[in-house]
């Protein structure tokens, strides 16, 4: 009788453990995600900063550049932390193109820029920057331009039917990652307004009348380099401040580095005094970027600089280099083989990080064109 | 208030067979009328862009008649006109204009005494820098133009970063106004000889040049080589004839005049290198309907997948016949039979 009734009320109080267990929905498994309390927010939730994804190679953080079909082409995007390098064309027509892509998508995306320059006001750098297009409407403008391709395929593709097989290469990412501009018009300003940027114009940070004594490092780079040190220490992307907002990435972008209206003399001459200037500040640059959460885009006027050591150290100096070679004023102009592009553009660097092997692309002969809302990247088709 | 920029057209000289007249006849008035119109747009289009205006010249063709010819135009338009000489002399400079454009003429002479030497105070203090910066900071309003005599003479006696850091402020100066109305612009007009120099400083000299202006020139004709670099724009160059008269105005020529050269004849009949081949480069209607019905070896459609499936009647009707000959062994059974192991 007492083990039934003992029973009786085990079960009663099992029934009632059950009961109690389906109402508080107890079980040994804790579902991590935004309904668990935010105790400890910062180790047990993934770092996921807007913009960013990490790379399906190596797991390291990229950021776009702006343009998909050069994410696809430097294996996924730009990895957090690194430098790119443009290598300008002879006119210098073409590069401020890309320099603008990288600014575009970080306002896109919420990032931090620091715009920094020697020639133009970066207040009027941003007011150039192209303007995003919407999915739908970019969309449009992709399927447009590969049906006037497809039309011209079909006929040549009857002989070279293993072509066929070949993957195309424009990139379909998603619209978080990667975003397509058009060029022919400007950036909204109210998206200039809500971004946060920081502007270096080194006219205003030097005065020109003091006279400095030569020291090894050249003094519009001193500057250039204490500011973006500042920006990073100040706003946090090094983790010195424990940051309560959210996590954000600074790109950087610095224009026609190395030229003279920077102070630097390696456009001049072949030997000259501040031989090192460029490269010490591409060193200390690569040292601050690699310990704070930034991207960095810079230009530099290679055809100009009369030392072909001080090319190559600057590239060894960059993680990724991209060299852009337009076809005006040269030969190529009129040659046949070239009639459908405006220049060729060279990968010439892509950085091993934390890899034994790099992630180079298959394609080596890329061309670009510059149509009049997008600027494609082109397998250069000569079969 | 500037106008619109309007592009001259491309010169094409005419080939002139030998010893013939022109080919077309243009009546003397509206040669003329054409060539005025040519002559105002060259010279507006060199100043409209504003900016450095670089002009190359060389020992055999000289580029300081242009540079006077578009002082000239300048201070007929009623802009302030400013010239650092330091090549030649006042005197020299001011020759051949009349007194009307004389008297619209800043002239900061670096010429005579460069270093300051005398110490009368009618130099300029500080050199060449100092008369480049105070030129940076005039306060003024209106267009002005700056003429540089030469860019050579400052390149050979100025550090070059900051000269292209001066040249770059100065050719900016509508900028830091405000409001940069087309009226208000800048120009700098930079003489330049190119034999003293490398390839660096040229290259950086043209990089920040919005307008360049090569001066070469065949059979005792000068021509002038102009590359225009419009922001955000694809870059436009033209090639005039030209040569300056007596009172530093501009006269449009059509070209040199051009030596008897060889015509190809036209009567002759150019070979045909397709004829007379043993195989056959072009495809009747039949042959292409044929090729472009072939199904490729290695494409799987329908009929392969069907042919594949059902064997044909063709694969029925083969068979093998074997005749024996002498040699042969028929013996089936397994010759290692007779082993003993």
């Amino acid at each position: 009788m007492a083990a039934a009734a003992s029973c009786s009320t085990s079960t009663r109080s099992t029934g009632s453990m059950v009961v109690a267990a389906s109402r508080n929905s107890v079980t040994s498994f804790q579902r991590r995600g935004p309904r668990a309390s935010g105790t400890d927010s910062g180790c047990s939730r993934l770092v996921s900063i807007a913009g960013t994804r990490p790379s399906v190679r190596n797991g390291q953080l990229l950021v776009s550049t702006g343009l998909p079909a050069l994410d696809q082409l430097l294996g996924g995007g730009l990895a957090v932390g690194t430098v790119l390098l443009i290598e300008e064309d002879k006119y210098n027509i073409y590069s401020p193109l890309l320099f603008k892509y990288f600014l575009a998508e970080g306002i896109v995306t919420g990032h931090t820029l620091l715009v920094a320059s020697a020639k133009e006001d970066p207040a009027d750098i941003l007011q150039e920057l192209p303007a995003p297009l919407l999915d739908d409407n970019c969309k449009k403008e992709c399927d447009e331009d590969i049906c006037n391709h497809k039309t011209e395929s079909n006929i040549k593709m009857k002989i070279a039917w293993r072509y066929q097989l070949l993957p195309k290469m424009e990139a379909i990412s998603s619209s978080r990652f990667g975003h397509y501009y058009d060029v022919s018009k400007r950036i909204p300003q109210e998206l200039i307004e809500a971004s946060k940027w920081h502007g270096f114009f080194l006219p205003e940070k030097i005065s020109s009348t003091l006279n400095l004594e030569p020291c090894s490092l050249n003094h519009g780079y001193i500057k250039l380099l204490q500011f973006i040190q500042n920006v990073i220490y100040e706003e946090g992307f090094d983790g010195s401040n424990p940051q309560k907002k959210q996590k954000n990435i600074l790109r950087i972008g610095i224009q026609n580095l190395g030229s003279p209206l920077w102070g630097d003399d390696i456009c001049w001459t072949e030997n000259c005094d501040s031989n090192h200037s460029l490269t010490k500040f591409l060193y200390m640059l690569r040292g601050l970027l690699r310990s704070s959460l930034s991207a960095c885009i810079i230009t530099v006027p290679t055809h100009l600089i009369q030392n072909k050591a001080i090319i190559a150290r600057v590239t060894n100096l960059s993680d990724t280099v991209v060299g852009l070679e337009s076809f005006i004023g040269s030969e190529k102009e009129t040659n046949p083989l070239y009639k459908d592009y405006h220049g060729l553009i060279h990968i010439r660097q892509i950085p091993q990080l934390n890899n034994l092997i790099y992630d180079v692309s298959d394609v080596k002969d890329l061309a670009f064109k510059l149509k009049r809302k997008l600027f494609t990247i082109e397998v250069r088709e000569n079969f | 208030l500037r106008q619109v920029l309007v592009v001259g057209e491309i010169v094409d000289a005419p080939p002139l067979p030998c010893g013939g007249a022109g080919q077309w006849v243009v009546t003397p008035s509206e040669g003329v009328r054409r060539g005025t119109r040519r002559i105002l747009e060259m010279l507006e289009s060199l100043l409209a862009l504003g900016g450095l205006v670089l002009l190359r010249d060389s020992v055999e063709w000289e580029g300081r008649s242009l540079l006077k010819a578009l002082i000239k135009k300048s201070a007929l338009c009623g802009e302030q006109v400013h010239i650092l000489g330091c090549e030649v002399s006042e005197e020299e400079f001011r020759e051949g204009f009349d007194s009307n454009i004389n008297s619209r003429l800043v002239y900061h002479d670096l010429f005579r005494d460069p270093l300051n030497w005398s110490e009368t105070g009618e130099t300029l203090p500080g050199g060449p820098l100092e008369a480049l910066r105070a030129l940076c900071r005039r306060t003024d309003p209106g267009p002005v133009t700056i003429a540089l005599d030469s860019l050579s003479w400052l390149l050979l006696h100025l550090p070059c970063t900051t000269l292209c850091q001066t040249l770059h402020t100065l050719s900016h100066q509508d900028s830091c106004h405000g409001d940069s109305s087309p009226g208000e612009q800048v120009h700098v007009l930079g003489l330049l000889h190119e034999e003293l120099h490398g390839p660096g400083p040229l290259g950086v000299l043209s990089s920040l040049a919005q307008t360049e202006v090569t001066l070469s020139g065949a059979m005792g004709q000068a021509s002038a080589h102009i590359l225009y670099r419009r922001p955000q724009q694809r870059l436009t160059h033209q090639t005039q004839w030209f040569s300056i008269l007596p009172d530093f105005s501009l006269e449009l020529q059509g070209g040199p005049p051009l030596e008897p050269q060889p015509y190809p004849d036209p009567r002759v009949p150019s070979m045909d290198p397709t004829t007379h081949l043993t195989f056959n480069l072009r495809l009747s209607k039949k042959e292409r309907e044929a090729k472009d019905s072939l199904t490729l070896p290695f494409q799987f459609s329908s009929e392969k997948q069907q042919a594949l499936l059902c064997p044909g009647l063709g694969q029925a009707t083969s068979h093998i016949f074997y005749e024996p000959d002498a040699y042969d062994d028929l013996d089936q059974e397994d010759p290692d039979d007779d082993l003993d192991v």
